[in-house]
């Protein structure tokens, strides 16, 4: 809970130094208070407890998770490269919010009281919807952040229905409560029901599941590709756990009940989002629906209450995150490629040629994709194969067998960047990239192959 | 149903039985969502969204008088701050749009395709 | 306390169903005792004076839609204070310093909108 305290006072701070020397020190500064933030987790590591009058709560696990997020975000904010392509650029507002919706996040996952899960949704989202619509000129960037706000803030609403009827149901929003009134009582209320049906939708939503998933290609495709990846990294992470929490730790009773409405989604996940990604040509769109099929593999995890599901998820989302990071920071690194109309190229054909015009940058593209399809020897392999093993049981084996033959087809769009790099280009100048690019992509391609050929290195630890 | 604890609630209250106030704060929500569904004008879609959270706020209030326990109203508080903020972002960014297009019908907003 | 039967609420509903016919009947009696009449020179916006110019509908300066977002932001921020303000000899110095920070971190908002010059309303 220190980060939380710490991010909110950085947050503003970092408003504040925007207005010296013209914002310069406003980067490094945030990389600073998120260091100091992660490392503020440790000041209650094995001292688990609750806090502000048991809204959070606060164990290892959780710490980790804040820990997790903290470092992803000190990733992305390492390769935002101070918003030069968007014009009037407040930057420093821009780091602000990044930190203000970290507080967001890190209440996702350590919540005790469904309030602090609802505001922490909140703070996330309405950063979010900011950081979508900074490319004010941009008309795709307006039409991603109209959807994605609208479609949001109604997500939004049925959430606190959700929340509104369990505590109906239960008549306290602490989740100890809930998973106590479920095992004292054995009819279960109406209310309970209708509140965990429209509370799941709601978390769906933001997690960008199937059917839940129309706005998920258009968002990711008009904002800009920094706020993209922080999109798909820190929210799904968020989410995920927030899910967790309420369908493993208080409404585990009632597993029977939602895990016939998880196992539809996670099959419409996986269709749609793998699907729709082969006959994407825009890099991005590509990435928001195998995003969609992460997060059907990442709910595949939550199907079974078990006492590895968060294991599972963990190493899951911290190789979902290494890949995307370097997937993104790739086409982060070559936005100065332009098409006609003057736009960063973003289609696939943009690596036409990689391979001889920068080695390296081939190198992390091709670690990345063949760790998102799940190849062995990446850690997207491992994060797999823990999932499904979570997962496998008599009741649910169709969904592990329809998640084999789908990965199959991912294999085939994952594929199809990596062919780009070593296909002939015209261009033929040398790409130059920035050191701190450099030590990033070394960093996360090294995280990744780390996880597929140790994977107990994270396993076994947590 | 809620364990009503009738000894604590005012008898004012319990004139009108809990169910009533569900069925109201329901049907507001539902006439949110199909103004969500079917308006084209985001303003409306966004005045909708409002009725949507503030059906939530009544239905808070009324669990909370029925229950005795003030954390629902506290809630109500929290709903109303965040849906303020909500307000702000989401009034910023269709005056963006107008700004940019002339017009807040979300028909016109078509550029990105898959 | 008395127990209430619905026929108690009766008075409500007949002043409801009055309120309501009074509206009615004011605006479909204004219909037709009202004297018409049509021309040019009454359904312009002003009736004299200069020539209007433009549509009616001119948009607004963006500033007046910043100073309503704020206005609409710094205005429900103070139901938190309705609680504290309440139940303050309860909450002592504790709630007191919880006040004080969140009083802190909206004049540091506010202060930041100064700064940004967005209350600035001179030079544009």
């Amino acid at each position: 809970m220190y980060p939380i305290l710490f991010l909110s006072f950085s947050g503003l701070i970092t408003l504040f130094l925007g207005f010296f020397q013209e914002g310069k020190w406003v980067k490094p500064a945030t990389i600073l208070f998120l260091a100091i933030a992660s490392i503020s987790a440790f000041i209650d590591w094995n001292k688990p407890g609750a806090y502000f009058f048991n809204m959070l709560q606060v164990n290892n696990f959780n710490l980790l998770l804040s820990l997790v997020i903290l470092i992803t975000a000190i990733l992305i904010v390492a390769i935002s490269d101070n918003f030069k392509e968007i014009e009037y650029a407040h930057s420093a507002e821009y780091y602000a919010i990044m930190q203000f919706s970290l507080v967001g996040a890190i209440m996702m996952t350590n919540f005790q009281s469904l309030i602090m899960l609802f505001l922490g949704v909140e703070i996330l989202s309405v950063s979010m919807y900011v950081l979508t619509g900074t490319d004010k000129r941009n008309l795709r960037g307006n039409e991603a952040a109209i959807k994605y706000f609208l479609l949001g803030a109604f997500a939004t609403g049925i959430l606190l229905f959700g929340i509104a009827m369990i505590y109906g149901g239960v008549g306290a929003f602490e989740i100890d409560a809930i998973s106590g009134t479920l095992a004292s009582n054995q009819a279960q209320s109406l209310f309970l029901y209708i509140g965990l049906v429209m509370l799941l939708i709601g978390l769906l939503f933001k997690l960008a599941a199937a059917p839940f998933h129309f706005w998920t290609p258009d968002v990711y495709e008009g904002a800009p590709t920094i706020f993209t990846l922080f999109m798909a990294t820190i929210v799904k992470t968020a989410v995920v756990f927030a899910l967790y929490r309420i369908l493993h730790q208080s409404f585990q009773n009632m597993h029977l009940s939602w895990s016939y409405i998880l196992a539809g989604c996670i099959a419409l996940s996986l269709i749609i989002g793998n699907l729709s990604a082969v006959k994407q040509i825009s890099f991005k769109r590509m990435l928001a629906f195998s995003s969609i099929s992460h997060a059907g593999f990442l709910l595949l995890g939550l199907l079974h209450v078990s006492k590895t599901a968060d294991k599972s998820l963990l190493f899951y989302s911290v190789s979902y995150l290494l890949a995307s990071t370097s997937a993104f920071g790739v086409l982060l690194a070559l936005k100065n490629e332009r098409t006609e109309n003057g736009r960063s190229n973003e289609n696939i054909s943009v690596f036409k040629g990689l391979a001889t015009r920068s080695p390296f940058l081939s190198a992390v593209l091709i670690i990345s994709m063949l760790s998102l399809a799940g190849i062995p020897l990446t850690g997207g392999f491992w994060s797999k194969f823990y999932v499904l093993t979570d997962a496998a049981n008599d009741q649910f084996f169709y969904l592990i067998v329809l998640a084999l033959l789908l990965t199959a087809v991912g294999v085939y769009y994952y594929f199809k960047p990596i062919i780009t790099v070593f296909e002939k280009s015209d261009i033929q100048e040398a790409i130059t990239i920035n050191p701190i690019f450099k030590i990033i992509f070394v960093l996360t391609t090294l995280g990744t192959l780390v996880l597929g050929l140790f994977p107990d290195l994270l396993y076994g630890m947590i | 149903m809620l364990q009503e604890n009738t000894a604590l609630i005012p008898d004012m209250i319990k004139q009108i039985p809990l169910v009533n106030y569900v069925l109201l704060a329901s049907i507001l929500f539902v006439i949110g969502i199909v103004g969500v569904l079917i308006r084209r004008n985001a303003l409306i879609i966004f005045m909708s969204i409002e009725l949507m959270l503030n059906a939530v706020n009544l239905l808070l209030v009324a669990f909370s008088a029925y229950n005795s326990d003030p954390n629902g109203q506290v809630f109500v508080f929290f709903i109303m701050a965040v849906a303020a903020a909500e307000v702000a972002v989401g009034l910023a960014i269709i005056v963006m749009i107008y700004r940019n297009i002339r017009s807040i019908d979300i028909g016109l907003l078509n550029k990105l395709r898959g | 306390m008395t127990d209430y039967i619905p026929q108690d609420y009766q008075p409500l509903l007949f002043q409801l169903v009055l309120a309501l016919g009074f509206i009615i009947f004011t605006i479909l009696i204004t219909h037709v005792l009202g004297p018409r009449l049509k021309n040019a020179a009454k359904d312009a916006p002003f009736e004299c004076g200069i020539e209007s110019v433009g549509d009616a509908r001119a948009p607004l300066a963006v500033r007046y839609f910043l100073i309503a977002i704020l206005f609409v932001l710094f205005d429900v921020e103070i139901i938190f204070m309705y609680p504290w303000a309440v139940n303050f000899l309860k909450l002592g110095w504790f709630g007191f310093v919880e006040m004080l920070f969140f009083v802190t971190f909206l004049m540091a908002g506010f202060y930041y909108i100064i700064r940004k010059g967005v209350l600035n309303w001179e030079n544009d």
